[in-house]
């Protein structure tokens, strides 16, 4: 156990970092942000398991966002249970999707699986907003706020250690994929699908269960989400935007890396927060500059650090070793 | 490697530009006072946001001239509200890092609602100017108010309109008027066209013939749905347009040789915006549409405070902007001077203070701009019959006020509209 | 008769789509930005020079494709040889950047481009259009019977073409790669640049404007087969004729719909599109 932390070194000063905030800091803000940053590192993670750990890329993850989303919601204002019962209705039904997905993962490749993901979570988007009887349509849904844990009607200190306990879970998820025996076989067939189907690897069935479980974590933080800001609306949870958002955070943080997802959204979130703050105040019509500058940032980071944080910090660490290395060699010499 | 040191090095640059750029926010003065601006300055509906925040602008720099808010000068800090976790998350950042105590916005319903409920978990003031959502209001929100009716309101006065004064001009009944309804999508589309819906059928027996909705920003040709209804034969089209999509219809209406008698919307954007009228000029004559007053009002109807009030209105738009006032600096406007209003009353931010000092406020229609009123029910609305609400119609280019007929000098033509190429 | 319209303009912008999604394998997610562009080049130049979108067409061709070949340079080029995911996700951040640079520049209000075309009615085979609409149709079908051509006639295009087949074996045959991309690039940019040009009078003019346009072209490129511009332009046709028929019959609401379980359903059954290759969509480098 010992061994774990000390391996995973990064991920235990992130985390407990994380854990230490709202014990020092009391500002709601600072808070909120650190609520959003775990919150979307969740959902980055979970895409991860698709995307990064079986290499599906999909861009239509806020199709399960959304499912998510709503049913909690519904489920709270239609039929007046708690959230969590819907949470697990939202999950049952993006695990059905999902294998959806899966199925379409084993037919198309590359950028067509991509417009597909992306085509499903569009017609998700139109049915519910035309579903005006059920869903309220286009004008959304506002989910009320119940203080008490029942109702996740929790204050922002009890939100970030909400967050901060499925960002760990998933993240446990995330190193048991890299050191089990599935996670090696998803490796093996995001590497080389023939290849692993060669060896006997099910590489089929993999991936469509690769897809439902990314689809059924995603769900659980689209319910969480729909309690945390408390308004739900189509045009948003199954936007591409959001699906953009989950993947950009993996591929800046580090695509199959279990801490990747986490340290993209902190720096994401962190920037994209910072720069519309310092923004918003500019003469009328000159707000728009940050989102001009996130997006050189943007290209600039996916451009030159492909590998993502993760990555590069996985490099740095490495060639200090490697350094370390020669000197002590030369130094036996 | 040489060239992610320069990729480094360019990113840093970039973002501490973006520092420089932006500068740091101003400390709060001690004889100012500062509250929180919340629209949406980027993305689809940026175009609006801009414009209620001119509006703020304006209004704030008329009451600055008139002695600020409690006796200080009144400031602002504003945050871009681009998507409903954006709205919440610079809620807060409004409350805990500006300090603010009293927040306004945000225009639209989908940002309203996440907006509203990051100030209530601060127990801060959201003071709302133009968001319809009928269920803002509903959810228990003891210190979220709205200035502006909500949609259901909107739809109450179409109808009116239509009932009371265009009905009887065709020399019909109102059971007899065929009426077919068509929106756009969103939440404001769908909350004006279901309450007048339900006003049509229940109060007046109108017959529906069509209901069809469509997203606004992807429609790029309205010809099937104008063949549809015109096989309808409808009376009347109640048509919400958001953007695009109205220009799209009328063109294309006049292209198929679609008669009706009427088409009749609500709000600022659409029909009911400068660009309709910049789009087809003359050519967009006959068209109503629901909003604040335009030429033709007659500013002798109101009271004589309310006069003056909107005298100097108009005036400061005409210097900030060259133009007359448009439906966004209208709403925000007249939200912002009631903010006034109530801050003078209750001398504190204190919400209870607050709450006591916008209840006891009670102003008959013609008070203040635009011609309201003020009264506020107890869940926080402005009463339907305060914010009285006007019929324009297009004109030679211009949208004029037309009813009711006391407020204005003008009067609605071409009822019921003759043929396309004659409606001069 | 108007679908066919309709699919015309979406030919145009989706020949240009199919050439760099053929040729180079990238998803272009901001190829709709420079659509919006071509239609503000159209809206400024129409405003302050009172220039009819259709002369300016002589313009915006060099210019977009100018443009195009600056995007490659600056932006494209380091990630052709990138994963999908890098090039997907610095093509998102490059249409951000871009609907912004129009959103501060321009404002977000709507424009509006209005020529005399605008308002000629003609009415043909019991239905009417206005001659911008036909002029667009028309001008569109020239511009990709002649990038047609010169795909299958001149020299350049056959170095394309071949490229499009086996990026490896061409660089082994000689070809110069990244020249062949750039061109590549620069000519898919003109062509959806010209498109905007011609678009501008039918829609509105306003910084998120592309966003409408790239879905509905990747549909339409994916159903017309990665890489085929005849298929290209005999998707258009369906999909408009899909979203007219579908508006027609069940309601403008539930058009997109169509063409996004039509999309779906291509996939699913002929991911190779209608006329593309089979066996394509399982390489998908």
């Amino acid at each position: 156990m010992l061994g774990l932390l000390a391996h995973r070194r990064g991920a235990v000063i992130f985390f407990g970092v994380a854990a230490l905030v709202p014990v020092v800091v009391r500002d709601a803000f600072f808070l909120d942000s650190l609520v959003l940053i775990l919150l979307w590192g969740s959902l980055s993670a979970a895409w991860n398991v698709a995307g990064g750990y079986a290499g599906q890329v999909s861009i239509g993850h806020a199709a399960f966002f959304g499912i998510g989303a709503y049913s909690a919601a519904l489920m709270v204002t239609r039929f007046g249970r708690n959230p969590w019962l819907g949470m697990l209705l939202g999950v049952a039904l993006s695990l059905l999707a999902g294998l959806v997905i899966g199925f379409l993962s084993n037919r198309l490749r590359g950028p067509y699986f991509a417009l597909s993901t992306i085509a499903f979570s569009q017609v998700l988007l139109i049915a519910v907003s035309r579903w005006r009887g059920f869903t309220a349509g286009a004008e959304g849904i506002p989910v009320p706020f119940r203080p008490g844990f029942a109702t996740l009607g929790l204050g922002h200190v009890a939100w970030v250690y909400m967050a901060l306990g499925v960002a760990v879970l998933y993240y446990l998820v995330a190193v048991y994929l890299e050191r089990s025996r599935l996670g090696l076989q998803l490796a093996g067939v995001r590497e080389d699908e023939d290849a692993a189907e060669a060896i006997g690897v099910a590489s089929r069935r993999l991936k469509v269960v690769a897809v439902a479980a990314s689809a059924g974590l995603t769900s659980v933080c689209g319910s969480l989400w729909a309690q945390y800001v408390g308004f739900v609306d189509p045009a948003y949870v199954f936007s591409v935007d959001l699906s953009v958002r989950f993947a950009l955070n993996t591929i800046i943080g580090g695509t199959g890396t279990a801490l990747g997802p986490y340290l993209g959204s902190m720096l994401i979130t962190t920037v994209e927060t910072y720069l519309r703050a310092q923004f918003s105040g500019l003469k009328t019509g000159f707000t728009g500059i940050y989102l001009i500058l996130y997006g050189a940032v943007l290209i600039i980071v996916v451009r030159f650090f492909p590998e993502g944080l993760a990555g590069v910090a996985h490099r740095w660490r490495a060639t200090r070793l490697s350094r370390a290395r020669a000197v002590g060699a030369a130094g036996s010499v | 490697m040489r060239i992610r040191r320069f990729a480094f090095t360019a990113l840093v640059l970039l973002l501490g530009l973006g520092v420089l750029i932006a500068g740091s926010s101003a400390q709060t003065l001690s004889g100012e006072y500062k509250i929180g601006i919340l629209e949406p300055l980027t993305g689809p509906l940026a175009f609006e946001g801009k414009r209620h925040l001119e509006g703020y602008e304006i209004v704030r720099d008329m009451i600055n001239e008139r002695g600020g808010v409690m006796g200080k000068k009144l400031v602002f800090a504003v945050a871009d509200a681009t998507d409903p976790t954006a709205a919440a998350s610079e809620a807060n950042r409004l409350i805990t890092r500006e300090g603010v105590k009293i927040i306004t916005g945000t225009f639209s319903s989908r940002l309203c609602g996440a907006a509203s409920e990051a100030a209530a978990r601060h127990n801060v003031i959201y003071w709302e100017s133009s968001c319809v959502d009928p269920r803002f209001n509903k959810r228990g929100l003891r210190n979220a108010y709205r200035t502006e009716i909500d949609a259901t309101g909107f739809g109450w006065y179409n109808i009116e309109f239509i009932a009371k004064h265009l009905v009887p001009r065709f020399n019909m009944k109102p059971n007899q008027l065929k009426i077919a309804f068509l929106s756009e999508d969103s939440s404001y589309g769908q909350g004006v066209t279901e309450s007048a819906r339900l006003r049509a059928k229940q109060e007046f027996g109108m017959q529906e013939v069509a209901l069809e909705y469509y997203n606004w920003t992807t429609i790029n040709d309205m010809t099937p749905v104008v063949l549809k209804l015109k096989q309808l034969q409808p009376d009347i089209v109640h048509h919400i347009g958001f953007g695009n999509d109205a220009v799209l219809f009328w063109r294309q209406s006049r292209e198929q040789n679609f008669l009706f008698k009427a088409l009749v919307h609500a709000g600022a954007t659409g029909y009911g915006g400068a660009d309709f009228g910049k789009a087809l000029g003359n050519d967009a004559n006959g068209v109503f549409a629901l909003l604040e007053p335009g030429p033709g009002f007659r500013i002798e109807a109101l009271r004589p405070e309310g006069q003056a009030i909107e005298k100097a209105f108009r005036e400061a738009v005409q210097k900030k902007t060259g133009g007359i006032p448009l439906g966004g600096h209208q709403l925000a406007g007249s939200g912002l001077w009631i903010l006034k209003l109530v801050l003078d009353k209750a001398g504190s931010d204190d919400p209870e203070k607050f709450r006591q000092a916008v209840m006891s406020l009670d102003l008959p229609v013609g008070s203040i701009m635009n011609g309201w009123g003020i009264k506020f029910s107890d869940i926080g609305q402005n009463a339907n019959d305060r914010v009285q609400h006007y019929m324009l119609q297009w004109q030679d280019g211009q949208l004029v006020t037309v009813w009711p007929e006391e407020f204005t000098t003008l009067r609605a033509k071409w009822i019921p509209l003759p043929a396309w190429d004659q409606r001069k | 008769m108007s679908t066919i319209l309709l699919g015309g303009i979406y030919a145009l912008v989706a020949v240009g789509l199919t050439l760099i999604f053929g040729v180079m394998r990238v998803v272009n997610f901001a190829h709709g930005e420079y659509l919006m562009l071509g239609m503000y080049l159209a809206y400024w130049a129409f405003t302050a020079l009172a220039l009819d979108p259709n002369l300016v067409l002589v313009i915006a061709l060099p210019l977009f494709f100018l443009i195009g070949l600056l995007t490659y340079v600056l932006v494209m080029r380091g990630v052709i040889h990138a994963s999908h995911n890098v090039q997907i996700f610095t093509t998102f951040a490059l249409s951000i950047l871009l609907q912004n640079v129009a959103l501060v520049a321009f404002s977000g209000d709507f424009r509006y481009v209005r020529p005399w075309e605008l308002y000629v009615v003609i009415r043909a085979a019991g239905a009417t259009f206005n001659l911008s609409q036909v002029v667009a149709f028309l001008i569109a079908m020239v511009l990709t019977v002649a990038l047609f051509a010169f795909m299958k006639w001149t020299h350049t295009g056959r170095v394309m073409r071949a490229t499009a087949q086996d990026r490896d074996a061409a660089t082994l045959m000689g070809i110069d790669t990244d020249r062949v991309y750039r061109i590549t690039f620069a000519i898919g940019i003109a062509a959806v640049g010209a498109a905007g040009v011609l678009v501008a009078p039918l829609y509105a003019v306003y910084p998120t404007a592309g966003l409408q346009f790239v879905l509905l072209a990747y549909v339409v490129v994916v159903l017309g087969g990665l890489g085929d511009m005849v298929g290209a332009m005999l998707g258009s046709l369906i999909v408009a004729a899909v979203e007219v028929a579908g508006s027609y019959l069940v309601g403008a609401a539930w058009k997109e719909i169509f063409y996004f379980i039509l999309f779906i359903l291509v996939l699913v059954f002929r991911p190779a599109g209608l006329f593309g290759q089979r066996g394509a969509e399982t390489l998908g480098v």
